[in-house]
C-alpha cells in the first residue's frame, strides 16, 4: 500500500515589514528530484542518446545542497534517509527485447541500457547509496545467439528424428558462431566506451569503480582500461560502482574454494580456521565495503537471480520489475527503493 | 503601513484557503489510492476463492509436471505452524508436485519433521543428512517396486536450514582441499563448478535445483536458502504463511508453467513444450552432461548442447 505524504506549505508570518520587502511565499515549491530529459516517444532518439553522446553530467553535488535540502527531497519522494539501502544490485535484463520490440538493432538496445545505467548512478549519488552493482555480463553470456541461428536450434528441439535434429544444429552452429561473436564483441566494446567516456566524470563525482568477475577472459584492451579505472578511482568514497563482468555466483564460490585451498596448501591459512567469514573474504566481492546487497532490482519481469551473487544475497530484498531495462527510469528506481523501505526486514530473525 | 498589513492579511487568507483546499485534495487522493489497493486485495481474494472452487477453467489445465522440484521458504517464526505446513504439502500433492524442499533459517522445520511426515502422506521424508538421504531413497525405491501406484501419491520432502547453505559450502571447500590439494602434487588442480557440486553431494547437502521457490513471510528474500541451488530458480513471494491459500498456490504454479523461460543463454523454450514431454536429444560430446542425465534423469528434462567458443558448458533447461 502506498503512503502519500502531505507536502508542507508554510504560511507567511505577519510582521511589520516595509511594503518594499518581499513577503515569504505562501506556497513553497515542492523540490523536484533532478530528471534527465528522456524522449521515450521517439525510440530512435532514445537509442541515439547513448552514453558516448552524453558529454556532461547534469548533477548537483549532494554535499553542495546541504543535508536539510537533501532530506526534504527524499521526503518529497517518499523515502527515508535512515532506511536507504547501502548496497543496491541491478540485473539489467531486457535490452535485446526492448530493441526488437521497436525494430531497432540489438546494439541500440544495449546502448539504451547504458544510458539507464548512468541515470541510476546519478540517482544513487543523490540518495546516498554507498554501493551500486550492475550485472553486466555473465559467464553464461558468452553464448548469445543471433535470431537467425536461433531458428535452427528451435527446429533442433522439435521431435524430429536424430539426423534432422543434428543437421539443424550443425547449420545453426555455422551461422550462429560468427553472430554470437558479434554481439559479445559489441558488448566488450561498449564496456570500453563507457569506461573511456565516463571515467573523468566518475573521478569528479567521487565514484569508485570496481569490476568483479573472471577478468582474465576479457579482451586485453578492456582489462587495461579496468585496471586504469580501478586505480585512478580507488581513493573515491561517495559511491562504489561495481560492474560484474564475466561473473556468476557459482564461479565466485568456486574460485573462493580454490583460493582458500591454495592458501591452506601454501601454509597461509590453517585448515581449522576456514569458516563463513573467511570464505566471504575470498569471494570476488571482497573489494566491496558492503558486500551483501540490501536490494536487488531485476527488470523485464523475470523472477530469477540468474546465478548472480548467490552467496551474498541470502537476505537481499528482491524486487522484480516488469519494465524492460531501457525503459527503467528514475521513478521506477525510487519506487523500488520505496518498496524496500516499507518492508519489514529480518536478518536471521532480528528485525531492523 | 495599513495597506501593507491589509495585503498581508489577504495573502494569509488566500494561503489558508489554498492550503485547506490542497489538504482536502491530498486526502481525497490518499483515499482513492487506499481504496484502489483495497479493491485489488478483494479481487485477489475473490480470484483465489474461484480458483479453489475450480470455477476458473484455465487453472484446471494446470500442468505441474514441469516442476521437478519446488522449494518453500518460510520465516522461522511461522515454521512452527505445523498444521499449515502439512496443509501446504497436501495442496502440492494434490497438484502433482513430487519433490518439495522445505526451508527455514533456524531449522524449526527439521525439528518438526516427525510431526510433518507422520501425517501419513509424506512418510518418505528426506533430510539433508547423508544417511537419512540414503534411507529415504531406499524406501522410495522399495515402495515403487512393490506398488507403482504408491509412487504417484508420495511426495519426497526435503528439510533444509541455514546450515545447509553457506556452512555446507565451507565444508565442501574443506573436502575439496583434502581431496585435491593434500596429495602433495606440484601442479595446481583445476577445480570447476562440477567439483563443488560433487563435494556438496558428498557431504549430503546436494539435491536438485528447485524450479520454483515460494517465499512465505514478510520479507521478499530467500532467507539464506542454499545458494548453490538457486541459480535459475524462479522466486515468488506468496505473503504471510497464515494467509496462504490453495488459490494463490495454484496461481503461482500456473504462472510459472505458462511463462516462457528465457534462460541466460538467450534461448526461449516454451514451458508448454517442456510440459508436453518434448525431449531434445543431447547432441555432442559433453560427457559430463550425458553422465548427469544417466544418473539423475528426472532432473534433466531437456538438454540442449550449445556450441561454445571456449570451455564447454551445458545449459540445463
Amino acid at each position: 500500500m502506498h503512503s502519500l505524504r502531505f507536502p508542507y506549505f508554510p504560511l507567511p508570518k505577519i510582521t511589520n515589514v516595509p511594503v518594499k520587502s518581499r513577503p515569504s511565499s505562501p506556497f513553497s515549491v515542492v523540490p523536484k528530484l533532478h530528471k534527465l530529459n528522456l524522449s521515450s516517444a521517439n525510440p530512435h532518439a532514445a537509442a541515439e542518446d547513448h552514453c558516448t553522446q552524453v558529454k556532461s553530467w547534469e548533477l548537483v553535488d549532494r554535499e553542495e545542497k546541504g543535508d536539510h535540502q537533501v532530506a526534504e527531497e527524499l521526503a518529497a519522494a517518499g523515502l527515508r534517509a535512515e532506511l536507504m539501502p547501502k548496497h543496491v544490485a541491478v540485473i539489467m535484463d531486457g535490452n535485446r527485447r526492448w530493441a526488437l520490440e521497436r525494430g531497432l538493432s540489438v546494439e541500440d538496445g544495449h546502448r539504451g541500457g547504458g544510458r539507464v545505467m548512468k541515470q541510476i548512478v546519478e540517482i544513487c549519488l543523490k540518495l546516498g547509496v554507498k554501493v551500486l552493482t550492475f550485472f553486466a555480463f555473465s559467464t553464461e553470456n558468452w553464448i548469445r545467439p543471433a535470431v537467425s541461428g536461433l531458428l535452427f536450434f528451435v527446429f533442433a528441439a522439435l521431435p524430429f528424428n536424430f539426423s534432422i535434429s543434428h543437421l539443424c544444429l550443425s547449420i545453426g552452429r555455422l551461422i550462429y558462431g560468427p553472430c554470437m561473436q558479434e554481439e559479445v564483441a559489441f558488448l566488450m566494446s561498449l564496456f570500453e566506451e563507457v569506461i573511456n567516456s565516463d571515467l573523468e566524470d566518475f573521478k569528479r563525482l567521487g565514484v569508485r569503480m570496481s569490476v568483479i568477475g573472471n577478468k582474465s577472459e576479457l579482451p586485453m584492451s578492456l582489462q587495461g582500461l579496468i585496471r586504469l579505472a580501478e586505480e585512478s578511482t580507488k581513493a573515491n568514497s561517495k559511491l562504489q560502482l561495481v560492474g560484474a563482468m564475466n561473473y556468476s555466483g557459482r564461479y565466485d564460490i568456486t574460485q573462493a574454494c580454490k583460493s582458500i585451498a591454495k592458501k591452506v596448501k601454501d601454509g597461509l591459512l590453517p585448515l581449522q580456521e576456514i569458516d563463513e567469514a573467511l570464505f566471504q573474504q575470498e569471494l570476488e566481492t571482497k573489494c566491496i565495503e558492503f558486500p551483501q546487497p540490501d536490494l536487488l532490482i531485476r527488470t523485464s519481469g523475470e523472477l530469477r537471480v540468474s546465478n548472480f551473487m548467490l552467496w551474498q544475497m541470502a537476505y537481499t530484498e528482491l524486487v522484480f520489475v516488469e519494465k524492460l531495462y531501457p525503459d527503467f527510469g528514475e521513478a521506477d528506481f525510487i519506487a523500488a527503493v520505496s518498496s524496500f523501505q516499507k518492508r519489514g526486514r529480518r536478518r536471521g530473525g532480528n528485525k531492523y | 503601513m495599513d495597506l501593507g498589513e491589509e495585503i498581508q492579511k489577504v495573502y494569509r487568507w488566500v494561503a489558508q484557503s489554498c492550503n485547506l483546499g490542497l489538504f482536502l485534495l491530498w486526502h481525497i487522493l490518499h483515499f482513492i489510492v487506499t481504496f484502489w489497493y483495497f479493491a485489488l486485495r478483494i479481487a485477489n481474494a475473490l480470484e483465489s476463492c474461484l480458483i479453489s472452487s475450480g470455477l476458473l477453467k484455465k487453472y484446471k489445465a494446470l500442468c505441474s509436471g514441469k516442476i521437478q522440484c519446488l522449494a518453500i521458504v518460510m520465516d522461522s517464526k511461522d515454521a512452527d505452524q505445523t498444521s499449515k505446513v502439512i496443509e501446504l504439502l497436501q495442496w502440492l500433492g494434490a497438484l502433482g508436485v513430487k519433490y518439495v524442499c522445505l526451508y527455514d533459517t533456524e531449522g524449526v522445520l527439521k525439528k518438526s519433521k516427525e510431526a510433518i511426515t507422520g501425517s501419513g502422506r509424506f512418510s518418505h521424508a528426506k533430510s539433508s543428512e547423508k544417511e537419512e538421504n540414503d534411507i529415504g531413497i531406499r524406501i522410495m525405491q522399495e515402495a515403487a517396486k512393490t506398488d507403482p501406484l504408491l509412487d504417484q501419491e508420495i511426495i519426497t520432502v526435503e528439510f533444509a536450514s541455514f546450515s545447509d547453505g553457506k556452512a555446507a559450502v565451507v565444508k565442501a571447500a574443506n573436502l575439496l582441499f583434502v581431496k585435491y590439494y593434500l596429495g602433495g602434487e606440484q601442479e595446481e588442480p583445476i577445480l570447476s563448478e562440477s567439483h563443488v557440486a560433487e563435494a556438496l553431494e558428498a557431504i549430503g547437502c546436494g539435491g536438485p535445483d528447485p524450479d520454483l521457490l515460494l517465499v512465505y513471510g514478510p520479507g521478499r528474500c530467500h532467507l539464506g536458502f542454499p545458494a548453490w541451488r538457486i541459480r535459475y530458480t524462479e522466486i515468488v513471494h506468496m505473503g504471510l504463511l497464515k494467509s496462504a491459500n490453495y488459490g494463490s498456490l495454484v496461481k503461482a504454479i500456473y504462472k510459472f508453467t505458462m511463462v516462457r523461460q528465457n534462460y541466460e543463454s538467450g534461448y526461449e523454450i516454451s514451458n508448454l513444450d517442456a510440459c508436453n514431454g518434448r525431449y531434445v536429444q543431447s547432441v555432442g560430446e559433453d560427457a559430463r552432461v550425458s553422465e548427469a542425465m544417466e544418473e539423475n534423469p528426472q532432473f534433466y528434462r531437456t538438454v540442449v548442447k550449445l556450441p561454445q567458443p571456449g570451455p564447454e558448458k551445458a545449459v540445463k533447461k
